[in-house]
């Protein structure tokens, strides 16, 4: 292959973090929403352990509202802690650039 | 001791010149409610881009297309033609030992046109390129060899360039080539692979100068002859056969001018304001008094290349259907056959007849130069009869056209030269040099006139800087025009021990090439997740106070050893750390090749369709 120089790519942590916000809070409204619609038995019994980290949440419609919340708030925050750890090690690694 | 007439003239701008630039500073001078007195040394105007009528014949110096990516100049050209232009359809092919090859070329078309035994050479050659290129990529022949194999270069590239520029392939430096891919803009490059309908980013359809081109029906003198005719209905006169020999000066300003006509008989002109578009080297020593030596050492070293072309009038209606054919054969000296009735049918009288233009480059000191007309016209003859584009017998009449300094040579001493002369030349409060010749620079008709659009708002305080024409890429880069570059290649010298300069368009991906750090993509997803199960489970630890928790402990069936105690999360941390790194590792190095990968695809095929279009810049 032709080879060709490139420059490093730095993230911004702010930008990764909205992306991470918005996969984790529609990841979780989603997850909830199937389940319920799946419906049966003990509906969404593994989900509903999330309460565990996540209070007020649960697998049912208000709960699907909240969960939102809660993933995008997780998302965001491993989205921007992603972000700042590999700016930081890019940094490091390329001090010149 | 001066002893002519002596004019004062009314206006107080005087330019030298009526080619392009020179007119175009009278027209923009106009605009700005400024009268002037072009002075012109020859009877016609336009200079190199005149169109000269012989018995009804019409036929420029060269072929002149009207391209331009200035919108001001396609303003200009489109007032002063009141939009008389044609577009046509542009066909040039090249002439090789008898057959015609496409151009820009065609693998398919050349093997046929080179037949089985030639063809299988040119694939062993090219195949030699390939897996084994010369190392040293220093002269044009190197650089192209090495992209289509020597016995390629030796057709296609290695005589025209060398009938152009007089200078053999293995002595120009490779840059010349590599200067054809400098400019390539990769986003375009990028749109064209997903969008071919030949649209621009706001759905215009694309003219390129390859495929389609501008041309005033009675060739570009009609355009200058239009410019003179404006010019002299609003005051501002061209006078003809006004030769520019002696240029006062005082305290640096220019005071008058003396010019001499074809009697000898001198005329002077005064003014306030000077704009010339004579040759620099020409200016530099009429200049009265004398600049210092080592400016006239610098405007003796300029050098040009000239140029002379037959025309022959053959009584057939049709002789070949390109506007230009490229000579490559390297038994004949014309370098480019120009058919004149191609580019406008009005450029002939009769329809039955046709002219060729046959062009010849050459130094002033080559024996050709100071041939008769009617032996450069039977070498025309000859040579064409050879290539078997006509019979001698159909050839009516023939007449020759000699352009001192068409081309302005790029040596190892001009730029140095031209920025000294620049210098000196800025000492000059209301003296200006513009045009092609005037800075020594190998531009186009629309830069030359930008350059007189330029001079003109000068002369209204206005800092205009005529010398940043046409480097436009260079004076970003630097903040500061250099003397170098144009609108064609013009070969240089091979520097002595300086590698081929990189191609921009590396540089270009370079910066838009930005990869993912694999590594540290990698650490920082590791991190965050193993940290994120650690506090997890931690958290749950706390909260519940016991053990056995189900909510996390299922992940023991993918993590061995991972329990929800403290070394459980302890090794969670670590095996999800591990796991998680060399997962986001994996894409991001797949991301990364993905992308090099389409990258070097479009490069390289933007090269190869660069590189077929490489005779137009000669
Ligand atoms: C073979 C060839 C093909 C070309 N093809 C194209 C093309 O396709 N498209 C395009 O846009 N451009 C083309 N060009 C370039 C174009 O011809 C020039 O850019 C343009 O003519 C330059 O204009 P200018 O006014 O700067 O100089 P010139 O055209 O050189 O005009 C200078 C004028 O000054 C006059 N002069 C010189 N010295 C004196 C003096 N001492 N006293 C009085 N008058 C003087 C000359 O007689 C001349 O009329 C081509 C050039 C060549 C050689």
């Amino acid at each position: 292959m032709n080879e060709i120089t490139h420059a490093v790519i730095r993230m911004k942590a702010g930008v990764l973090a909205f992306v991470f916000a918005l996969l984790g809070g529609f990841s979780l409204f989603i997850m909830t929403v199937l389940l319920l619609l799946k419906g049966g038995q003990n509906v969404g019994y593994h989900l509903n352990l999330l309460s565990n980290f996540y209070w007020g949440y649960e697998v049912t419609w208000f709960g699907s509202i909240v969960g939102f919340f809660y993933g995008a708030l997780t998302g965001w925050a491993i989205g921007w802690i992603i972000g700042v750890i590999y700016n930081f090690i890019v940094t490091s690694r390329n001090p010149q650039s | 001791m001066f002893n002519g007439i002596e004019k004062n003239t009314p206006d107080s701008n005087i330019i030298i010149g009526a080619g392009p630039a020179g007119l175009t500073a009278g027209y923009e001078l106009s605009k700005l409610g400024q009268k002037s007195t072009i002075l012109e040394a020859d009877k016609l105007v336009g200079g190199i881009s005149r169109t000269v009528n012989y018995n009804g014949y019409r036929f420029d110096i060269g072929g002149h297309r009207f391209f331009s990516k200035v919108p001001y100049v396609n303003e200009l050209w489109n007032e002063i033609l009141d939009g008389q232009f044609l577009e046509r359809s542009r066909l040039s092919r090249i002439h090789y030992h008898n057959h015609f090859f496409d151009y820009p070329l065609k693998i398919s078309n050349a093997l046929v046109g080179l037949g089985p035994v030639e063809s299988f050479l040119v694939g062993l050659s090219y195949a030699k390129s390939k897996f084994s290129p010369t190392d040293e990529e220093k002269t044009f022949e190197q650089w192209i060899s090495n992209r289509f194999g020597t016995r390629l270069f030796n057709i296609f590239f290695k005589n025209y360039t060398e009938k152009v520029w007089g200078i053999p392939c293995n002595e120009i430096s490779a840059d010349w080539a590599a200067q054809r891919i400098k400019n390539l803009s990769l986003s375009e490059a990028i749109r064209n692979a997903f969008v071919s309908n030949g649209t621009t980013k706001s759905g215009e359809k694309i003219t390129s100068l390859i495929d389609k081109f501008h041309y005033p029906n009675l060739g570009p003198g009609m355009m200058w002859e239009a410019c003179e005719g404006i010019l002299n209905d609003f005051g501002s006169p061209t006078l003809k056969q006004q030769f520019v020999n002696r240029i006062f000066h005082k305290n640096g300003r220019v005071s008058h001018i003396l010019t001499k006509n074809t009697r000898n008989e001198a005329t002077e002109y005064s003014g306030s304001n000077f704009i010339s578009t004579m040759p620099l080297k020409e200016l530099i020593f009429s200049l009265d008094p004398a600049p210092p030596d080592e400016i006239l050492k610098a405007a003796k070293l300029l050098r040009y290349r000239d140029y002379l072309t037959v025309v022959l009038m053959i009584d057939r209606p049709h002789v070949f259907p390109d506007n230009w054919i490229y000579i490559h054969t390297p038994e004949v000296k014309m370098g480019r056959i120009q058919n004149y009735k191609n580019w406008s049918p009005d450029m002939v009288p009769d329809s039955s007849k046709t002219s060729l233009g046959l062009e010849y480059f050459l130094w002033e000191k080559d024996e050709e130069w100071t041939w008769e007309d009617s032996r450069l016209i039977e070498l025309g003859i000859n040579e064409c009869a050879a290539l078997n584009l006509i019979q001698k017998n159909e050839v009516l009449e023939g007449t020759v056209v000699r352009m001192k300094k068409a081309y302005p040579v790029y040596d190892s001493n001009y730029h140095h030269c031209v920025e000294l002369l620049r210098q000196y030349m800025g000492t000059f409060e209301n003296l200006q040099t513009i045009g092609r010749n005037g800075l020594h620079r190998y531009n186009n008709q629309d830069h030359s006139m930008l350059t007189g659009v330029y001079a003109a708002r000068n002369t209204e305080q206005l800092e205009y800087d005529v010398w940043a024409v046409n480097t436009e890429q260079e004076y970003h880069e630097t903040d500061k025009a250099t003397a170098k570059t144009g609108d064609r290649l013009v070969p240089t010298k091979i520097p002595e021990e300086t590698p081929a300069d990189g191609f921009n368009l590396e540089k270009k991906l370079k910066e838009q090439l930005k990869l993912i750090d694999s590594f540290a993509m990698g650490s920082a997803v590791g991190l965050v997740s193993g940290f994120l199960l650690f506090f997890a489970t931690i958290l749950l630890i706390i909260k519940s106070g016991q053990q056995n928790n189900p909510t996390l402990a299922l992940l023991s069936n993918f993590l061995p050893g991972y329990k929800d105690t403290l070394p459980g999360a302890l090794i969670g941390l670590f095996e999800v750390g591990i796991g998680s790194f060399s997962i986001a590792y994996l894409i991001s190095s797949l991301m990364n090749w993905t992308f090099t990968l389409y990258l070097s695809i479009i490069k390289r095929n933007s090269e190869i369709e660069e590189n077929k279009t490489i005779l137009d810049k000669v």
